[in-house]
């Protein structure tokens, strides 16, 4: 399986957990997590009680998703090159509270994001997305994506391995890039025949270019309660430390 | 037309923007709850006719489907109730299968229809539960396998509550077993059945009809064993 493809597969077999996280209405998570987000954005780079506390609500959070946490954290070391890049500039130019909040902040945002899409399958992600009412062309979009990237990786995966058998002696770097553009191409021209494919058998089943809407979930008690406290404790940190 | 006919087709032709004839002149026709099947190579237009049966290709010739009469002149929202009266079941289930759960997936046909959602989610379980896949309705279509996505493509099919069912190449990437199970539901379904097919076996175990396309046109006409035999089309 592609990295990117057994990345996406990892986060939707956690999304499918049964933690107390989980079970919480997505609406809310990701209301949550954009005030998190805005009070660790909006925080002063010297205000190291303040990412402490959010520290501390995170690791709340990563608890009450009861996933591995090293194979959380580790998923976090994509940040390193982007985050640490800017952190050595700042630290090298003199300016280390600015190097060490730019870890800090850019740790905290991921590791949360993850926490999010970890606990939460992508249909409920889409829901809430659509109920924030984000533009429903990009909401379709993301979930075709999500809906394909199986499908076409492994359709790729066939055509490598086809490609590899025929290859023979051929080694060295340019027919390994001329079978991978051959690949590409055909790829391109199947996902193009695959989405009209896609949308004929939608005209089958009636579609007439709306989606019909289906029954949004409920709020419950423990949902109200998370949001509550959840927003609560990120603004006092925020506000307080 | 026939009180129990459900398709009536005649003459029909149909012409690929490339120039290609796809068909040349059929006429076929298909009485309520009976079992037909559709043998042909690779091309003969097998696939483009059972696409001119709910309108989403429109040739020259006449196509009647459970009384309506589909042509250039039919709008989109006079085909809505012939989509539903005809039930296509496509070849590759990952083209039918797009929505994020097995539930919405099946309910997007009855919701298409005007159903509101509790309606559309009750059909949606009724025809799960007769392809037995209710356990899977939470489900992520791309977690099932090619037998579960099979029966998810057909519930979503079965809750529009058609009176035709096609079905092309049914049997493809299914395991013996897989194919079994498949018999066994579609034996138990009320509606007319036609299986665009080349396994003469499943063909023979339900059909009581078959039909054999050559070049767009109908080559032959009698039961599955006599066509098998006529055409040469057993394994």
């Amino acid at each position: 399986m592609r990295p990117a493809v057994r990345e996406t597969w990892i986060a939707d077999r956690w999304s499918r957990g049964s933690g107390p996280l989980h079970s919480l209405d997505a609406r809310v998570k990701l209301a949550v997590l954009i005030v998190y987000l805005l009070a660790i954005a909006s925080s002063t780079v010297w205000n190291q009680t303040a990412f402490a506390g959010y520290a501390a609500i995170l690791a709340a959070g990563m608890a009450a998703s009861r996933l591995p946490l090293s194979a959380l954290g580790a998923r976090l070391l994509f940040l390193l090159p982007f985050s640490g890049i800017f952190a050595l500039i700042a630290w090298l130019s003199g300016d280390t509270p600015r190097a060490l909040a730019l870890v800090e902040k850019s740790l905290l945002s991921g590791l949360g994001v993850v926490v999010m899409v970890a606990t939460t399958p992508l249909e409920e992600i889409v829901r809430a997305l659509e109920f924030f009412r984000v533009p429903r062309s990009l909401v379709l979009v993301m979930q075709f994506l999500y809906r394909y990237l199986f499908v076409i990786a492994d359709q790729a995966h066939r055509m490598r391995m086809a490609a590899a058998c025929r290859q023979g002696n051929r080694a060295g770097r340019r027919p390994r890039f001329q079978a991978a553009a051959g690949i590409v191409g055909v790829l391109f021209a199947r996902s193009w025949q695959r989405a009209d494919h896609v949308y004929r058998a939608m005209a089958a089943r009636g579609f007439q270019g709306t989606f019909p809407a289906m029954n949004p979930a409920r709020f419950r008690v423990a949902d109200v309660v998370f949001l509550c406290s959840s927003v609560v404790a990120a603004l006092t940190v925020r506000l307080m430390l | 037309m026939n009180a129990a006919r459900v398709i009536e087709v005649r003459n029909l032709r149909y012409r690929y923007p490339d120039g290609i004839v796809a068909l040349d002149g059929i006429d076929f026709h298909m009485d309520a709850g009976e079992c037909v099947a559709l043998f042909g190579a690779n091309g003969s237009g097998k696939t483009t006719f059972v696409l001119h049966l709910n309108g989403l290709l429109q040739g020259e010739g006449s196509v009647q489907v459970c009384g309506v009469t589909l042509g250039p002149s039919v709008s989109a929202t006079d085909l809505a109730p012939v989509r539903s009266k005809v039930g296509l079941v496509f070849q590759d289930s990952d083209d039918q299968l797009f929505l994020p759960t097995v539930l919405e997936d099946v309910a997007f046909g009855p919701a298409n229809l005007g159903l509101t959602p509790d309606l559309a989610a009750t059909r949606a379980k009724e025809a799960l539960e007769q392809t037995g896949m209710a356990g899977a309705l939470a489900r992520a279509p791309y977690h099932l396998s090619s037998g579960e996505k099979r029966r998810v493509a057909l519930a979503g099919v079965l809750a529009m509550q058609p009176e035709v069912l096609v079905l092309d190449e049914p049997t493809t990437a299914l395991d013996p077993p897989g194919q079994r199970d498949l018999i066994a539901l579609l034996r138990t379904l009320p509606q007319a059945k036609l299986l665009v097919t080349h396994d003469t076996g499943f063909a023979a175990a339900l059909a009581t009809r078959a039909v054999f396309f050559e070049r767009g046109r109908v080559a032959g006409e009698g039961s599955v064993e006599e066509i098998v035999n006529r055409f040469g089309w057993a394994r």
